[in-house]
């Protein structure tokens, strides 16, 4: 049995489903990423795992222990909140130590596990300041001492960075990786931001409607997408309508322009078929032995280390995404434009 | 030219304002030091302060001040407190019964408790401890507009979800949050209410003169309809004794005000 064990969860407010079914095996030590888009179920399953909601049906069990109706309390979870939640009458050292004095531990005990979370988190010399003499980011890892100062079994995170400037949101994601990477603790991370998830988790939980679309790890979730709301949720995605041409050689057409994909297309058969893929997998120019295409250019937009341009390829609008060299050509609206694309690239949905 | 006029107007009013509150209480603190024929004097301030009854029905009103607002806060804070968790679809209810004692007026309010409650079985009226209980229902009852608000503003200006899931997830039972997290941070919005809680008890006039305890409302009526300088000297000590407790609420509370606009 994995550490963390969420069985058949469904949870539900006023008769209308938040959580469906919700199924999750996480071992220790192990950092899962709840993503998804808002209002998909990804709190609510958090706040059932750290004892806030109860789910209507199912079980949560951690260490082998049944806590489904432990109260918050009793169940020894570090919990993170997305506003700090600091208690503001206390110094740092107050509220990285309040969970120790609650549990009575002694106070020399409390005094060395407070130096050790201020140095955990490079913040020894602000032992005495109030939460609100310290910036948002500071606040923010002094949350996350205290959840830690209590040695918890899981730690929860619940959109810790979403308060916080682009800058500061990269490097404290970093941090809080590196701290549970050294500690070695379950980590479950709640987020809609796709890169935040993609760039610290072992395994992301991607959520839509109270319902897990995909678990797998980052590289898996991107690049093997199992369902359309995946492949278009995280990351860009192009979608094109194609007519097969033959089933068995995996060949079908865009318009009038055949494309070659490496997926047998056996089982899709008399299905409404669309060809996947990636703008960053798209090259400018002609390639030998790999799909080419034609197209007009619609929109060119400049994103710092990326030039967006937009298709029209066959009545339809595509995507490509071009790294920003200062010898990149960059095409002009009106222009033609071929591109061309491994078969490997691209999938049927 | 024009922020100049609107300066001058703004400092007219200011000054009007100022005339209107501090002539009166000029008026009355000269009236008075005047007890004594052709001298300023506190004679009138030391007759009060050495008349025996003053100080019995002050110690009386000050003790039920106290013991209204530890009771009040008693039963307001976990009230409020758990309303803004856990029911705040009750809080419009919540909210007209808190000015329910402004409505009905004290009179019939008295005359309610000693026609429901001195009759048998419970006969509240009938000994001077048992009045004293109901009379701090009463009083509890009449301040009860000004603790409720005081404490609803407080529990408006921190974040009480967040900041009870975090201390529950600490560990925390509903007695170290209510006590270590929650009324910390509430501290100027509860002495605030105790203040205006305590002057309600020392000033009132209809329970005190109905229910026949020694209270310092019916002394100053029976005071003023006897003597003439002692009353103005009692309204000068009311009104400084406002400002002490004012000071108070500011010692008490100084440094924790930033730490309470934090709390969301």
């Amino acid at each position: 049995m994995a550490y963390l064990e969420l069985s058949h969860i469904n949870k539900e407010f006023a008769k209308a489903a938040a959580v469906n079914d919700f199924n999750l095996s996480a071992e220790q030590g192990e950092f899962v990423s709840f993503l998804g888009p808002s209002g998909c179920g990804k709190t609510t399953t958090l706040r059932m795992i750290a004892g806030f909601e109860l789910p209507t049906s199912g079980k949560i069990q951690i260490d082998g222990k049944d806590l489904t109706f432990v109260p918050p309390n009793k169940r020894n979870v570090g919990m993170v909140f997305q506003s700090y939640a600091l208690f503001p009458n206390m110094t740092v050292a107050g509220n990285i130590a309040y969970g120790l004095k609650v549990s009575g531990k002694p106070s020399a005990e409390i005094k060395q596990r407070v130096d050790e979370m201020l140095s955990l988190i490079h913040m020894d010399g602000f032992s005495g300041r109030y939460p609100s003499q310290i910036s948002g980011g500071q606040q923010q890892r002094v949350a996350l001492a205290r959840a830690l100062a209590i040695r918890p079994r899981v730690l929860l995170l619940d959109e810790p960075l979403s308060a916080l400037d682009a800058k500061i949101r990269v490097e404290l994601r970093q941090e809080i990786r590196r701290i549970q990477q050294q500690l070695g603790i379950t980590t479950i991370y709640v987020t809609h931001d796709q890169e935040e998830a993609l760039s610290i988790s072992d395994r992301i939980v991607v959520m839509s409607e109270g319902r897990v679309e995909q678990i797998g790890s980052s590289s898996e979730i991107y690049n093997f997408p199992k369902t359309e709301f995946v492949a278009n949720f995280v990351g860009q995605l192009n979608l094109l309508p194609v007519d097969v041409v033959n089933l068995t050689e995996g060949l079908v057409r865009v318009g009038g322009q055949m494309v070659r994909t490496s997926q047998s297309l056996d089982h899709m058969n008399g299905h409404a078929i669309r060809l996947a893929v990636r703008p960053e997998e798209l090259n400018p120019g002609h390639r030998e032995g790999e799909n080419n295409l034609l197209g007009r250019v619609s929109t060119v937009t400049y994103l710092g280390p990326v030039v967006r341009v937009r298709l029209e390829v066959e009545d339809r609008l595509l995507t490509i995404d071009m790294f920003n060299e200062r010898r990149l050509h960059v095409p002009m609206v009106g222009d033609s434009f071929e591109f061309s694309f491994h078969p490997d690239a691209c999938w049927l949905l | 030219m024009k922020t100049k006029n609107h300066n001058f107007w703004a400092l007219f009013w200011a000054v009007l304002g100022m005339l209107y509150f501090f002539v009166p209480l000029y008026g009355t603190f000269d009236f008075s030091l005047r007890m004594q024929k052709g001298v300023l004097s506190f004679l009138a301030y030391k007759a009060v302060l050495s008349d025996p009854l003053f100080l019995a029905s002050f110690r009386y009103s000050a003790t039920m001040g106290v013991i209204t607002v530890v009771v009040s806060v008693l039963i307001f804070l976990p009230t409020v407190y758990w309303m803004y968790l856990r029911l705040p679809q009750a809080r419009p209810v919540v909210e007209i019964i808190s000015i329910l004692p402004f409505i009905v007026p004290a009179i019939v309010y008295v005359f309610g408790l000693i026609r429901t409650f001195g009759h048998p079985p419970l006969d509240l009226t009938m000994t001077p401890l048992k009045t004293d209980i109901l009379i701090t229902v009463g009083y509890i009852i009449l301040s009860m507009p000004y603790m409720y608000r005081a404490i609803d503003v407080g529990m408006r200006s921190i974040d009480v979800r967040n900041l009870t899931e975090a201390a529950q997830s600490l560990g925390s039972n509903w007695f170290q949050i209510l006590f270590n997290v929650i009324l910390p941070n509430m501290r100027i919005a509860v002495l605030s209410g105790a203040l205006i809680c305590f002057a309600t008890v020392i000033g009132e006039l209809v329970l005190g003169e109905f229910l026949v305890r020694p209270a310092l409302g019916p002394y100053m009526v029976d005071v003023g309809r006897d003597q003439a300088y002692q009353p103005a000297a009692m309204a000068i000590m009311a009104w400084g004794l406002t400002w002490v407790c004012l000071a108070l609420i500011q010692i008490f509370g100084r440094g924790n005000t930033s730490q309470q606009l934090t709390g969301r």
